[in-house]
């Protein structure tokens, strides 16, 4: 389903050469990953920029969203100046916060109790779920 | 390289199309069987909350036969008379025009879905797992995944894929829910809203269809969770001006796609209204159906009630119990303007209930079940593209579902286990 999209959404892409060569890139007319069941690209500045601002907010994976939305414009590197520059900023940031969640992710499991002492038990989610009776309320 | 795909066959899109439903239906189906098989180990937590769906009786495993039957009957009676009178609400808001007030019910309805029955799966199976992570990766986690969520059902153009997959989570989080319910209740429930669903839609009165009417008479979208298949797009790339309108009521299908010209699914109920749009496209492209955000679902979407819970418990107060409904679209099947076919996630929720039951007893009920349900929606789809109208989506396969179930867990078992410890067939 998805990869049939994505191959009509490139034979739009290579199809559409009827526009001009810009700059040695094939002139894109979709810039989301759907294709033409996606936005135009007047509309998507706004989803662009809304969606890297809103990353902010400690939702990196508005950040993901947005790259996986605007695919297109990753991978062709001159087209859509406009959206560009947001969707950039957005894998960038998205990278950036992954890597220190996963660091920090991975050092609580790896570190355990020798590294935190009684602490991790205070942390670990389960025993978090534990002492507040999170799960009894279903 | 030169471009001219050969053209597709009436088979070949109506087939894809087909199986652009069932893909997410099944994996909906299989994840909760997952859940289930998991987390479903003891039995006994089944019958410890309260909920509207146990409010006339609470089920006891050592009760008789009959006071188990009645019981259920009593609590499923119950539950579609909630189910109607909040549907009824439903068009009532519609016919006000509160749509806003509908879109942001929705948004809660999926956030607390999302964020409360996601979490607390999330924590039963961290503590199953005993998984190490921490509570602060863990809540971060839930908290985008929950946001992320609400924004997919929320917007309308968000990609395509996320808006079904979040579509597929949240019925797989409900349906798990039920499958928490007592046994009989559950069976009883799954045939009688089946029946409400077949009254609902196809008598005269009934609220979904009251709700389609109201919709195709304004030509305004239902706001409701629905899934929408991503449409099959015909065989002309050519370039357009027009983005596909991801609309889905509003303006219906000028062009014909393929489907239509050759099988006529096309033309249903919505494109009797006016044909032309602002948007006219030349090519013959199919429309754009939003893949989302609850629009409209020309079959009945019913802002429902599945998801009522209360949990009385000793230090809540009677005020807390907030019926919590939630707009999912029960019972509806029907077509988007461009022939993809679109599925209310109350169908998804109850296909997955009446598999997720059957897996808490063996995994031969589930094949069963699966099988029928597969066969039931076929048979819809079929007299979908027959009727060209809003069906519903329940009746058929839940009856056969249910049917399946019983004849196996009845004659087939036995059959089948016996041939296998003599080491005969299987």
């Amino acid at each position: 389903m998805e990869t049939q999209a994505e191959l009509e959404n490139n034979d739009n892409n290579n199809n559409n050469s009827s526009s001009s060569l810009i700059g040695g890139g094939v002139r894109q007319q979709w810039p989301t990953i759907d294709g033409p069941l996606g936005l135009s690209e007047n509309d998507s500045l706004w989803y662009a920029r809304y969606f890297f601002i809103f990353g902010f907010l400690m939702l990196p994976l508005l950040w993901a969203v947005n790259c996986y939305l605007f695919w297109p414009v990753l991978i062709h590197s001159r087209s859509f100046p406009n959206l560009r520059p947001y969707v950039v900023r957005s894998a960038i940031a998205f990278a950036v916060f992954s890597a220190i969640l996963g660091s920090w992710a991975v050092t609580f499991v790896v570190g355990g109790e020798r590294l935190f002492g009684h602490t991790w038990d205070e942390l670990v989610m389960y025993n978090v779920a534990d002492k507040y009776g999170l799960t009894g309320w279903i | 390289m030169a471009q001219n795909p050969k053209p597709r066959s009436i088979i070949e899109s109506l087939g894809e199309e087909i199986v652009r439903i069932i893909t997410p239906v099944s994996i909906c189906m299989f994840l909760v069987v997952i859940l289930v098989s998991i987390l479903n180990n003891s039995e006994s937590s089944s019958a410890s909350f309260t909920t509207i769906a146990t409010i006339a009786y609470t089920e006891d495993s050592s009760d008789s036969f009959w006071d188990k039957f009645e019981g259920a009957l009593l609590n499923s009676l119950v539950f579609v008379a909630v189910v109607t009178v909040v549907t009824f609400v439903l068009v009532l808001l519609f016919y006000l025009r509160c749509t806003s007030f509908l879109k942001y019910y929705m948004g809660f309805s999926a956030f607390f879905v999302l964020g409360f029955m996601g979490g607390e799966i999330g924590l039963f199976l961290n503590q199953y797992f005993r998984i190490p992570v921490d509570c602060f990766t863990f809540l971060l986690v839930l908290f985008n995944f929950t946001v992320v969520g609400v924004l997919a059902v929320f917007m309308s153009k968000m990609a395509i894929f996320v808006t079904q997959g979040y579509l597929v989570v949240i019925g797989m989080l409900v349906a798990y829910w039920f499958t928490l319910l007592p046994e009989w209740t559950t069976w009883m429930l799954l045939v009688a809203m089946s029946l409400y669903d077949l009254a609902a839609v196809l008598l005269p009165g009934g609220p979904l269809r009251l709700l389609v009417e109201l919709a195709m008479a304004r030509d305004e979208d239902i706001p409701a969770l629905v899934y929408e298949a991503r449409p099959v797009l015909a065989n002309d790339p050519s370039p357009r001006d027009n983005v596909a309108q991801r609309r889905l009521w509003r303006e219906p299908r000028n062009v014909d796609s393929v489907i239509n010209e050759n099988s006529n699914i096309g033309s249903n109920v919505n494109s009797s209204v006016n044909p032309v749009s602002g948007l006219e496209s030349n090519q013959n492209e199919s429309r754009i159906v939003r893949a989302e955000e609850g629009q409209g679902s020309r079959g009945n979407s019913e802002l429902t009630a599945p998801l009522i819970e209360h949990r009385i418990n000793v230090q809540m107060h009677l005020a807390q119990q907030t019926v919590e409904t939630e707009n999912l679209v029960l019972e509806g099947i029907g077509l988007g303007s461009s022939g993809a076919i679109k599925l209310g996630l109350g169908d998804f929720i109850f296909y997955s209930v009446l598999v997720g039951r059957a897996a808490m007893y063996d995994f031969m009920t589930v094949y069963a079940c699966y099988l029928a349900i597969i066969a039931g929606l076929g048979i819809t789809l079929v007299l979908l593209a027959f009727y060209q109208k809003a069906l519903p989506a329940l009746p058929v396969s839940v009856l056969l579902g249910v049917l399946f179930y019983l004849l196996t867990r009845l004659l087939l078992e036995a059959f089948v286990v016996q041939c296998s410890v003599n080491l005969i067939m299987f």
